[in-house]
């Protein structure tokens, strides 16, 4: 369990970054090395450059203006988890975050280190879908940006390009009430099952709603016909049957010896129902 | 100091990050080994090609099998077995075939651990699968392809005592059911590792890692390398854990020292956790199908059991050890003349398995007391009364069961069950309503009655040394996997010798200190290690007081030991410390020994006393209870531990927080065995465990706050100390209480029979048939 022999880069800017990725044809960046370091130790990845993201200030750091806050990639998950402008801004993050590992790990392991690894039962990832962030995204070209929902590929894959870094994360003023569950082996494990919910009512309508499910399928899957329901019916007991019976159950796909896909499916609408009942009842009435 | 709550004196070292465990050792010209295990579970090998790999700058050496002495036997078994298991002992490097993932094939050494994983990767091995015998279903059916010539089956045996169908054509009810442990084993946080060092010019190897039975090891390693044990010196660094499965003598044990030999350059070889998972041995994986009858009355009549253990590709050290303890010691605390019981020790594919913490018992209670808790049901009649008619009673101790296990019979010493049984019911409110549960959550409470042996022998030994400064030091033939040793014998002989106990220091699993030693597993480190300390300490007493005898010019019986001190009881003013005694008794001084004039003699011996006891072999048995509130999520099967209360009647408590401290900490790791752990294969045998991400342990998250009530009533009748082991009682009941407790919960009859309890495996209980 040692790695393959590498070299090693840690740039302070950017662009010194994007050039050191740019001139290797298997450098990759280091986040918080909590996914990497273990990948690397199992030989599982093998890139012949790291260049270390860790001495780069730009990359780091939480910051509201004009009502989209911005987080930096490098900004560690506990950060982001005891930030009081995230919880306001958008707490359905600071949710998912109190299911993603330990104290240690968060300690070190970074907001868009996990986003970039895109573990498919990995939490911030559906967070990211529900909030409908946008990922920032720097190249040798430029900047671009890409919505969350089109960042996720598929399982340990994203829009990112070799050779490019995520910068950052933007999120808009989170639209309704929210609620992150999961099932999972132990508390700080990757989940089984997990279900960021969203509502957003307003005068009794349902004006907004994402459902997203992980840990089931190569990427977190997006509920669009429960979502549709809820948009459509309200947030009602029995809009809320209505949607556990419009849940995508053939999505799931993820069969192994901790859960079965039948074990996941069953979890799937009990869940959904208990997330959707915790967001409303998060509802703080003026 | 016997009985009181001493600070662990070895934590401060621990805690600070300062322990001096095997990988923080380094010695000159030290090369790094990495061992190259099968990947296959079943093959034979082709051919074997390392030229690439030695062609790398740092490489040293690529051995194989081809390496060690042709005349190496294989791995033997240390303990008696039933039968003859000499056709599956394991070769320490596999010869033309492997037969389990993980088996070493053959060993790198380099100038560093990372450059030999390099090389590693550049050996060229060419594999010619063999079928595979994925588990003991496999192995017992005769249409399976044989893995040795003699079959599947390491052997079989049993024991039909009473009149078992007798009791079953009589019964008033009879139950049925089968249970099945997964494979699942101890994890140290340090893993295993050695540095090996040979002195070729004045034959002297010595190596560094070893633990739990080094001297066992020694003699064995100098068997098989037909050299002396006095030329070889295990010595046994600080050590994070062992829990019975790390410290028995493995492959690496002979290969790394013999190849230090050959280099002539110390090799050290640090386990990593992948490789620990492929090559600990495994243990746990068995079934049971159980029969039980009973009258109305709820007296049980019979037991009648199946029991098939899955022992993997080979019989290591330990031989039959965990079915054959589980066979001798199936019905428990519970008067039961009429058992049966057949036992099968299968061969799989799979690494081979020895004993982990309360072996052969934490899977006999799981499958006991479930079939109890369904006795009481069918019977209606409260689960704890049903133990409470059926405990073995104070006068019917001694309680032979009438069974054997490696020799030895099963055999109660003394106890009061029904006595402990009571203060624990009673401590933890068995008949107190449980909180109703919430929406899908659902309640349940769960009890458990057992008992463990404990303090197996053969002997132990040990000495102490007074030095002229007064400073103490102990020598013991147990080892130390981090118990707590170095604080606990200390207070046994602090209490005989009037010194405080921090003046001493213990010294143990060294060879070259220690001339015989008997070790640490079947909790026998208070029982065997304290008493030899113990009379050690009266025989230095001893000799303190005839000396201070002559030195005061008093008689030994106005003499008492105080604070450091013998003094005149009477006249306490009149003493001479035990460090003035120290000087007197120093060999070569004169004082009470004067020069011969004409001829040599005896001289002092210092102020020492060295003491080995023999056991005896049936050990002094520990009566245990456990008691579990839980509740279940019906409709996620997710399940928390509310409550949870151990109980243990261990004779006398030297220390009462290490013995709580060992009851909760077996608790935490039965609650990982129970919910959590799993060395799991798929169906062609290839290991799916290679991290902490597969095989889960128990956090803070999954434990809830654990009482332990420590009793010190019935004292054990065999020993000086009246003490019984408290090791592994805390582990032995966890699965089969939170099983009870979840089936209290369900209340439909349905049973958790298959360990790990999973979210998935409680969901199928809740829905039943989905
Ligand atoms: C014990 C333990 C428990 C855990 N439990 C959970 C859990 O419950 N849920 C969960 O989601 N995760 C869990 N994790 C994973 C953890 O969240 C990781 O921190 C996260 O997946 C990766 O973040 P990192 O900053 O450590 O990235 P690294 O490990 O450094 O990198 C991960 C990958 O992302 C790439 N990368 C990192 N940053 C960037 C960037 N800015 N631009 C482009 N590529 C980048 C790296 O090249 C690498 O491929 C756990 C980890 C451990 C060790």
């Amino acid at each position: 369990m040692k790695p393959a022999p590498f070299d090693y880069e840690a740039p302070t800017t950017v662009a010194d970054a994007l050039k050191l990725l740019g001139s290797h044809e298997d450098a990759r960046p280091i986040a918080g090395g909590q996914s990497l370091v273990p990948m690397l130790a199992f030989r599982l990845a093998r890139p012949s450059l790291l260049v270390d993201l860790n001495r780069i200030p730009s990359l780091s750091g939480i910051e509201e203006k004009g009502g989209v806050l911005r987080i930096g990639a490098m900004t560690r998950q506990a950060k982001v988890l005891a930030s009081d402008v995230v919880k306001r801004h958008a707490p359905l993050l600071v949710q998912a975050l109190e299911n993603v590992g330990h104290p240690p790990t968060r300690a070190r392991g970074t907001i868009g280190g996990s986003c970039a690894h895109a573990d498919p039962a990995a939490e911030l990832p559906s967070a990211m879908i529900a909030l409908d962030a946008t990922m920032v995204i720097a190249g040798s070209g430029g900047e671009r940006r890409v919505r969350a929902d089109d960042f996720f590929i598929g399982a340990f894959e994203t829009a990112l390009q070799p050779g490019e870094i995520l910068v950052a994360l933007e999120l808009s003023k989170q639209q309704g009430v929210s609620a992150f569950l999961e099932v999972s082996a132990r508390k700080g494990d990757f989940g089984i099952v997990t279900v960021a919910a969203r509502v957003a009512v307003k005068d009794g309508r349902c004006i907004d709603a994402a459902l997203v499910l992980g840990g089931i399928a190569e990427r977190s899957v997006r509920c669009a016909e429960a979502e549709r329901i809820l948009k459509e019916q309200g947030a009602t007991p029995k809009a809320i049957d209505a949607v556990l019976a419009a849940l995508p159950l053939d999505a799931v796909t993820m069969d192994s010896r901790s859960a079965s896909a039948a074990h996941r499916r069953r979890l799937i609408p009990e869940l959904c129902r208990r997330a959707i009942e915790a967001a409303l009842a998060s509802q703080v009435t003026p | 100091m016997i009985g009181q709550r001493v600070l662990r004196v070895e934590d401060k070292r621990f805690l600070r990050g300062e322990g001096r465990y095997v990988a923080d050792i380094a010695l000159p010209f030290m090369r790094e080994a990495y061992v190259l295990r099968s990947p296959q579970p079943h093959a034979r090998i082709v051919s074997f090609d390392a030229s690439a790999a030695l062609a790398l700058e740092g490489v040293d050496a690529v051995y194989t099998a081809a390496d060690l002495p042709a005349s190496l036997t294989p791995i033997p078994c240390r303990i008696p077995t039933h039968g003859d298991m000499t056709p599956f002992l394991q070769y320490p490097l596999a010869r033309d075939v492997v037969r389990f993932v993980g088996e070493p094939i053959a060993v790198i050494v380099a100038s560093s651990r990372a450059l030999a994983e390099d090389a590693a990767e550049l050996v060229a091995i060419e594999f010619e699968p063999l079928p595979v015998v994925a588990d003991a279903k496999a192995a017992l059916d005769p249409a399976t392809p044989k893995m040795y010539p003699p079959g599947n089956i390491a052997t079989q045996w049993g024991f039909d005592l009473g009149k078992v169908d007798d009791a079953f054509a009589q019964a008033d009810i009879v139950v049925e059911k089968s249970f099945s442990i997964q494979r699942h084993s101890a994890m140290p946080l340090e893993t295993r590792g050695l540095i090996a060092s040979y002195d070729k010019a004045r034959s002297y190897l010595e190596v560094w890692g070893p633990t739990k039975v080094p001297h066992t090891n020694r003699a064995m390693l100098a068997r098989m390398l037909g050299m002396r044990d006095g030329d070889i010196r295990f010595a046994e660094p600080d050590v994070g854990g062992s829990f019975g499965a790390r410290g028995e003598f493995y492959p690496e044990d002979i290969f790394i020292p013999y190849f230090a030999i050959k280099l002539g350059k110390p090799i050290r070889w640090i386990e990593d956790r992948q490789e620990h998972f492929a090559s600990i041995n495994h243990s746990r994986e068995c079934t049971f199908q159980v029969k039980a009858s009973a009258t109305k009355d709820g007296r049980i009549t019979a037991f009648d059991v199946v029991l098939v253990a899955d022992l993997g590709a080979y019989i290591r050290t330990h031989g039959d050890v965990v079915p054959s303890h589980a066979a001798a010691s199936f019905p428990g605390p519970y008067a039961i003349r009429n058992y049966r019981v057949a036992a099968t020790a299968a061969l799989s594919n799979k690494t081979p398995s020895g004993t982990l913490r309360a072996p052969g018992m934490f899977e006999a209670n799981f499958a006991r007391e479930q079939i109890v808790d369904m006795l009481a049901e069918k019977l209606g009649m409260d689960r704890a009364e049903i133990r409470r008619r059926n405990l073995i009673k104070p006068d019917e101790m001694p309680w032979y069961v009438g069974t054997q296990s490696v020799n030895r019979p099963t055999l109660f010493d003394s106890g009061d069950f029904p006595g402990l049984f009571e203060e624990s019911v009673s401590r933890f409110g068995w008949s107190t309503p449980l909180p109703k549960g919430e929406g899908p959550v659902r309640r349940g409470r769960g009890i458990v009655a057992l008992v463990e042996p404990s303090g197996f022998g053969p002997f132990e030994s040990a000495r102490i040394e007074i030095d002229p400064a007064g400073f103490a030091t102990i020598f013991t033939g147990a080892s130390n996997q981090g118990q707590g040793h170095e604080t606990m014998l200390p207070q046994v002989a602090a209490e005989v010798l009037g010194i405080a106990h921090d003046r001493f220091r213990v010294r143990h699993g060294d060879t070259a200190m220690i001339p015989y030693g008997g070790g640490s597993y079947a909790s026998r480190t208070a029982v065997m290690g304290a008493n030899a300390v113990h009379r050690a300490a009266l025989a230095v007493k001893a000799k303190a007081l005839a000396a201070a005898a002559q030195m005061l010019q008093a008689k030994e019986d106005e003499l008492a030991l105080d604070d450091g001190k013998v003094i005149v009881a009477a006249n306490p003013s009149r003493f001479v410390t035990l460090a003035h005694i120290a000087r007197v008794l120093t060999p070569g001084n004169a004082e009470l020994v004067p020069a011969p004039k004409d001829f040599i003699k005896d001289d002092h011996d210092g102020l020492t006393g060295e003491v080995f006891l023999r056991a005896i072999p049936s050990g002094t048995a520990v009566f245990s209870v456990h008691m579990a509130d839980i509740a279940l999520d019906t409709g996620t099967g997710e399940l928390k531990v509310e409550r949870y209360c151990v109980s243990g009647d261990v004779g006398r408590a030297i220390n009462p927080m290490i013995v709580e401290g060992q009851l909760v900490g077996g608790v935490v790791q039965g609650i990982g065995g129970a919910l959590l752990e799993e060395l799991a294969y798929d169906e062609d045998g290839n290991l799916q465990t290679g991290s902490f991400a597969d095989y889960l342990l128990p956090s803070s998250h999954e434990v809830p706050r654990i009482e332990a009530l420590v009793v010190e009533k019935a004292k054990s009748i065999s020993n000086d100390l009246g003490v019984k082991g408290c090791g592994e009682i805390g582990i032995s009941g966890v699965a089969a209480v939170l099983a009870n407790a979840i089936a209290h919960a369900l209340g439909t009859g349905a049973r958790p029979t298959k360990l790990p309890l999973t979210t998935e495996r409680l969901l199928d209980l809740v829905e039943p048939g989905s």
